[in-house]
């Protein structure tokens, strides 16, 4: 092994270093970019960090980030949840409902308004 | 063209004595210049097109540990463009640590007027800056142009 | 309030980390090694995580307590069945994780007691079979993972009856076929992605009745003809189908796709495109057309107003439409290169242009409108032409023009006028262009080529030419007398093997301004074979 590379390789690294944590990961996990301070490293997770989704490719997934007002999504387009103020319709984070739907303080989504 | 990186820890130790002043060589890649900023380490995969731009803070010096080649057989970008990127994503300079690649060097020789300067270290210099970013260790560089003696080697 | 083990909460599980969310617990028991569901989990459970353990089975009723659990992560296990039962009792979960086990079929008897389950992540399994019943009770599930499985057909009547389903991705599989009304129930849906399997053909009914989607992902996979299918997409705006063997765009082919944003279709074969194919997208902001070696004429982008940039390159087009720019109002980057244009127009409506590249071609020569009051066009590329004249005021209404490429033309002079800003000059190769040019014509100059050594002496390059670099060499004190840290370093033993060159056909720019007077490279630099006086 080179002299550089760390024997605590965190669980899911394939490849790893000292100063830059993973360098590549096990088959079917995502390579994620952590950063804590001024440091960044590689980290090798099952699911990307809220914030985040993951992209499967055959050579490799990786995180992608949500767009600004969202917490988690199912892609950049399609939000799951928002972040706080913003309601949830469709996929998109709305600073408030269409017309037609309400907002649901309670779920933080936007609700339809049954006449 | 050298340089001379003075490292300055942002939690000041009374003594000084753990302010850094290290030697690199400028790049011919960009401009020769002094530069200063706040340390921050970038793993060499996140200076791709298709990583994401997570710093937004403007100001700060990148320090990017190489791995060696053959732990990385596709590079996403060549090191000129991964330069070029970090100073499109808000770096004042880049400092790569060439311990583990020495061909680095010689792939950043090609002028391509990067106005961001690019300095590279490496061994028992680059060590104590590493040393530093392993330990989270927030500090504030200046690289300064080290100025050459008055009369140059002739062969 | 966090615990830790030292100090655990009277129900935080050993070894796991909890911390309290108000009333509820968040209980943190990934990477520990586990091979089976801890007992002792708090009923007050609202988050449990035992993700990447080595968990291979779960007994039935492992969670019968957690009434108020509303994620549980199970992903990056060894799980290959789950028993009916083992999810009893989860009225309240939401989101539930199994990628990255060892299903081969979907648990579908498990599932069945979650009827408020939103998000389920079945991806990264080897699944071959999904019954018709598995997803029959999950009334509220919304985003389904089935990506990075081994399914090579559609589960047309697993997926009769997901009203709420919005969000599915079936990428990574071996799906070669999509049939008539696959997903015809499946009317909430709003994002699909099928990237990544081998599907071939697509019947023409295939996407009927999907009234929301909205995001279209066919790309790397093997289909032949162009997906006529999405005519039914009205609400389509992204549509991917790159990385395909698609021959030709027919006319008419997004007709019923008005609200497209997004049409990403590089990396195809792609010879022929229909002349009114990308007309009335008045939302499509980004066309890239290259290497359709069949077009001959630039596209009828009429009802296209807001494209902003557009490449079609590696084509046939011979000439430019004198109104393209009023069809293009918005367009701030065009790329033609590689085509056979020998006359260009005015662009002087395209008023928001900033980057033209337009080279390898056959132009011939740059009028005074050509270029006429785009204040914002800072880069041109012109490079690899035949340009044998420039009208003197080519550039002179152009403020903010920084980057200049007129390489391997026929230029016997270069009219100066509003040139004055170029960072970047490019003139290699016009090997009539024999004047010199002074310091003061290109005062913010960076880079500069030109066709001969002795036009770079103007730029202090001959000075550099007795300075040769010193290599990087260990050094004792430094200017200020403290020690400098000595190292013996011999890190460049003198042969440039470099096996990476940078990639230089991009034209590297940096509009930013350098603190210092910046050192300008111009090339090609003087030598003893390359004086700096013009002998001839």
């Amino acid at each position: 092994m080179p002299p550089n590379v760390s024997q605590g390789c965190q669980g899911g690294c394939a490849t790893c270093s000292d100063y830059n944590g993973c360098m590549s990961c096990k088959p079917r996990l995502f390579f994620f970019l952590e950063r804590t301070g001024m440091k960044q490293t590689g980290v090798c997770l099952p699911s990307c960090p809220n914030g985040y989704y993951g992209i499967r490719l055959p050579e490799k997934n990786t995180c992608t980030k949500c767009k600004a007002d969202c917490e988690t999504c199912f892609y950049d387009s399609f939000c799951t949840k928002c972040k706080r103020s913003f309601y949830l319709h469709s996929g998109k984070c709305l600073k408030t409902c269409l017309e037609g739907f309400e907002n649901n303080n309670h779920t933080m989504e936007c609700t339809s308004i049954v006449h | 063209q050298k340089a001379i990186i003075r490292v300055i820890p942002l939690k000041m130790d009374p003594t000084g004595k753990s302010n850094l002043t290290l030697e690199g060589v400028f790049a011919r890649v960009a401009e020769v210049m002094p530069a200063e900023g706040k340390l921050l380490q970038f793993h060499p995969l996140s200076l791709c097109n298709t990583s994401e731009d997570e710093h937004t803070v403007r100001g700060f010096i990148t320090i990017v540990k190489l791995e060696s080649p053959e732990r990385d057989p596709h590079p996403c970008l060549s090191l000129a463009n991964k330069a070029k990127l970090a100073g499109e994503r808000g770096a004042e300079a880049i400092l790569f640590d060439i311990t583990d690649d020495e061909g680095a060097f010689y792939q950043l020789q090609e002028a391509m007027g990067l106005s961001h300067p690019v300095v590279l270290i490496s061994g028992r210099d680059a060590e104590l800056l590493m040393e530093m970013v392993n330990n989270n260790q927030e500090a504030q560089v200046k690289i300064e142009v080290k100025e050459q003696p008055k009369w140059p080697e002739y062969d | 309030a966090a615990s830790t083990e030292q100090d655990p909460l009277p129900s935080c599980t050993p070894l796991c980390r909890c911390h309290r969310d108000g009333v509820m617990l968040w209980v943190e028991c990934s990477e520990l090694g586990l091979s089976a569901v801890p007992g002792s989990l708090s009923p007050f459970t609202a988050y449990l995580d035992l993700s990447m353990n080595n968990i291979s089975e779960i007994q039935p009723h492992a969670f019968y307590q957690l009434r108020f659990l509303e994620e549980l992560r199970l992903s990056g296990n060894q799980i290959s069945k789950i028993p009916w039962q083992a999810f009893s009792g989860l009225y309240s979960l939401k989101v539930l994780m199994l990628q990255n086990n060892q299903l081969r079929r979907i648990p579908a008897e498990a599932l069945r007691d979650l009827p408020n389950l939103q998000s389920l992540r079945l991806d990264a399994n080897f699944i071959s079979l999904v019954p018709d019943r598995s997803f029959e009770d999950l009334r509220s599930l919304r985003h389904l993972w089935l990506d990075d499985n081994a399914l090579v057909e559609i589960p047309i009547r697993a997926l009769n009856n997901l009203p709420a389903l919005q969000a599915m991705t079936l990428a990574l599989n071996r799906i070669q076929y999509i049939p008539d009304y696959a997903f015809q129930n499946l009317t909430s849906l709003v994002v699909l992605h099928l990237h990544n399997n081998q599907i071939r053909s697509l019947g023409m009914h295939c996407f009927n009745g999907l009234h929301s989607l909205e995001t279209l992902d066919l790309n790397y996979n093997e289909l032949v003809d162009f997906p006529v299918a999405i005519s039914n997409l009205g609400r389509l705006q992204e549509l991917g189908f790159h990385n395909n063997n698609i021959k030709a765009i027919p006319e008419k082919a997004f007709e019923g796709n008005p609200l497209l944003q997004t049409i990403h279709f590089y990396d195809n074969p792609i010879q022929s495109v229909g002349k009114s194919t990308f007309q009335d997208l008045p939302k499509l902001q980004t066309l890239s057309l290259n290497g359709a070696t069949d077009i001959r004429e630039f596209p009828d982008l009429t009802g296209t107003t807001s494209l902003e940039t557009l490449s079609l390159t590696r084509a046939g087009i011979w000439v430019l439409p004198r109104g393209m720019c009023r069809q293009l109002p918005d367009l701030r980057i065009l790329e033609l290169s590689r085509n056979q244009i020998e006359e260009l127009p005015s662009f002087h409506c395209c008023q928001k242009l900033e980057e033209i590249g337009l080279h390898y071609n056959k132009i011939r020569e740059i009028r005074a409108d050509t270029f006429e009051q785009l204040l914002v066009l800072w880069s041109i590329d012109l490079s690899n032409n035949a340009i044998q004249n420039i009208h003197p005021e080519a550039f002179v209404t152009i403020r903010s023009l920084v980057r200049l490429d007129l390489s391997n033309n026929h230029l016997a002079t270069l009219p100066l006028a509003g040139l004055s800003g170029l960072a970047y000059l490019k003139l290699k190769g016009n090997l009539a262009l024999a004047e010199s040019f002074s310091k003061e014509s290109f005062p913010k100059i960076r880079v500069l080529e030109v066709p001969y050594a002795y036009q770079c002496c103007a730029y202090g390059a001959c000075n550099s030419f007795f300075q040769p670099n010193s290599l990087w060499e260990a050094e004792g004190t430094g200017p200020e007398g403290n020690e400098i840290h000595k190292r013996n370093l011999e890190l460049f033993p003198g042969h440039t093997d470099s096996h990476y060159d940078p990639d230089m056909d991009v034209f590297q720019l940096e509009t930013e301004e350098s603190k210092l007077q910046p050192s300008i490279q111009c090339t090609p630099s003087p030598g003893p074979f390359k004086p700096c006086d013009y002998l001839f």
